[in-house]
């Protein structure tokens, strides 16, 4: 076990943070996957057209909502996309994209397996 | 408490919104910064406000600069809330105007702690800001009565003569003194002769609309300035406030007392040059013509309107009433 890997979903964490509300974590995973195709498809687009303002941005936005879920390796991955964003470079940007994709695709995987738990 | 979440990323804020109802909160969600300044600047919009940094339109430091530009209302404090947390950051943060700052994710406890300390600074605000409304009071209204004093109701004849003069219309200036108010202390005493003034206060005040002045001009005299009175209405207005006192004896702690007063009364809307120490010299004038006369009654002064710039009208009576 690689323990310095960041977990997919610490639901522990998140609810700890919603007062054990497991309606509200619910609530926040429907709006999280109503509102993450759109950001997904405008972090994919900066990435091919290379606009590294637009990946900071896009980023940074999507690295809020993945902490505030607990969500602590995407957010990693959005993390690191946002450092090269603002670093403007360019190189590195398709692979971080790739993996940050993989990343939330997993999250999502996980964020179903809890709601079918319930 | 009212309390603003300003943030465009849904998540955090129905997260917010939901922590802070949960802890009695009453909160008003926006998804950007131009709806929060809108909402912040409203004379009784939120006093505590958590905003986001990165938001469309105004971004939440823009957000603190534009409430602080605003001095004519109460203090608002911010929290900006935000992943960013370089040490930059919190010091850009903080010199826009934003009293504290938080890094994303949050954790409820600490929030909660933080808006703890908001609160307590604005109910010492509020405190300071009632001392300070205590402190104009007693500056400019009489202990005894509450009614404005002698300097401010001079003041607000100057300002409204000069209105009238400004605009042609018709001001009445009404000073009234309260008959044999020497004999009331002599007879009952300082406190019984208080309570007469104060209850002549009372109905004074309550005798005239609520955009006309009254103060406390001296010992027993009371000095009321009646807006856009014109010539019609100025006798009948001042008969009423006349009987308001003579009708119905004072209810005091020995008893009722019968109180009456004596008016001089100087109306019009063409005041010449004269300056307000002369105007009231005139209808102290007529003040005492009405207590010569009789006492419980009013005299008006009759201002020579046809005269030239230096001219002065004479002070007595044109008229008696009462």
């Amino acid at each position: 076990m690689n323990v310095a890997t960041p977990s997919v979903l610490n639901l522990t964490e998140l609810l700890s943070r919603v007062d054990n509300d497991r309606e509200l974590v619910r609530e926040l995973f429907c709006i999280f996957k109503s509102v993450f195709p759109s950001h997904l498809q405008r972090l994919s687009d900066a990435v091919a057209k290379e606009v590294p303002q637009q990946v900071e941005a896009e980023s940074h936005a999507l690295k809020g909502m993945l902490l505030n879920l607990s969500a602590a390796r995407a957010a990693a991955m959005a993390d690191e996309l946002e450092k090269l964003g603002r670093e403007r470079k360019i190189a590195g940007v398709k692979e971080a994209f790739i993996e940050f994709q993989s990343a939330a695709e997993t999250l999502l995987l996980h964020m179903e397996s809890v709601e079918s738990q319930r | 408490m009212k309390i603003l979440i300003a943030d465009d990323d849904p998540i955090s804020r129905r997260l917010l919104e939901k922590t802070l109802q949960r802890a009695g909160y009453d909160v008003v969600a926006v998804p950007n910064g131009m709806a929060a300044a809108k909402q912040l600047c409203v004379q009784d919009g939120p006093r505590l406000a958590l905003l986001d940094w990165e938001m469309p339109e105004l971004d939440g430091p823009a957000v603190c600069r534009e409430v602080r530009k605003r001095k004519d209302q109460g203090y608002v404090y911010m929290i900006l809330l935000t992943s960013k947390g370089l040490k930059t950051d919190i010091v850009t943060g903080l010199s826009s105007g934003a009293d504290d700052y938080l890094t994303k994710p949050f954790d409820s406890g600490e929030l909660k702690a933080r808006l703890r300390t908001g609160e307590r600074i604005l109910h010492l605000e509020g405190r300071l800001v009632e001392a300070r409304e205590n402190m104009r009071f007693k500056a400019t209204h009489d202990s005894l009565t509450s009614l404005f004093n002698r300097g401010v109701i001079v003041e607000l004849l100057g300002r409204e003569i000069s209105r009238s003069r400004r605009e042609r219309v018709p001001t009445a200036i009404l000073l009234c003194d309260v008959d044999h108010f020497k004999s009331v202390n002599d007879s009952h005493g300082h406190l019984i002769g208080d309570e007469v003034l104060q209850e002549a206060a009372r109905r004074l005040l309550l005798s005239v609309r609520s955009y006309d002045y009254v103060g406390r001009y001296g010992g027993e005299e009371f000095l009321i300035i009646l807006n856009n009175c014109d010539p019609v209405s100025a006798p009948r207005r001042a008969e009423e406030i006349r009987k308001s006192l003579s009708d119905t004896p004072v209810q005091t702690s020995i008893g009722p007392l019968s109180v009456t007063l004596s008016m001089g009364v100087h109306q019009t809307e063409n005041w010449g040059p004269r300056s307000v120490e002369e105007l009231l010299h005139e209808v102290d004038g007529a003040m005492y013509a009405a207590k010569a006369a009789g006492r419980n009654r009013i005299s008006f002064t009759k201002p020579d309107i046809s005269s030239g710039a230096d001219q002065f009208a004479p002070t007595e009576p044109a008229q008696s009433l009462g």
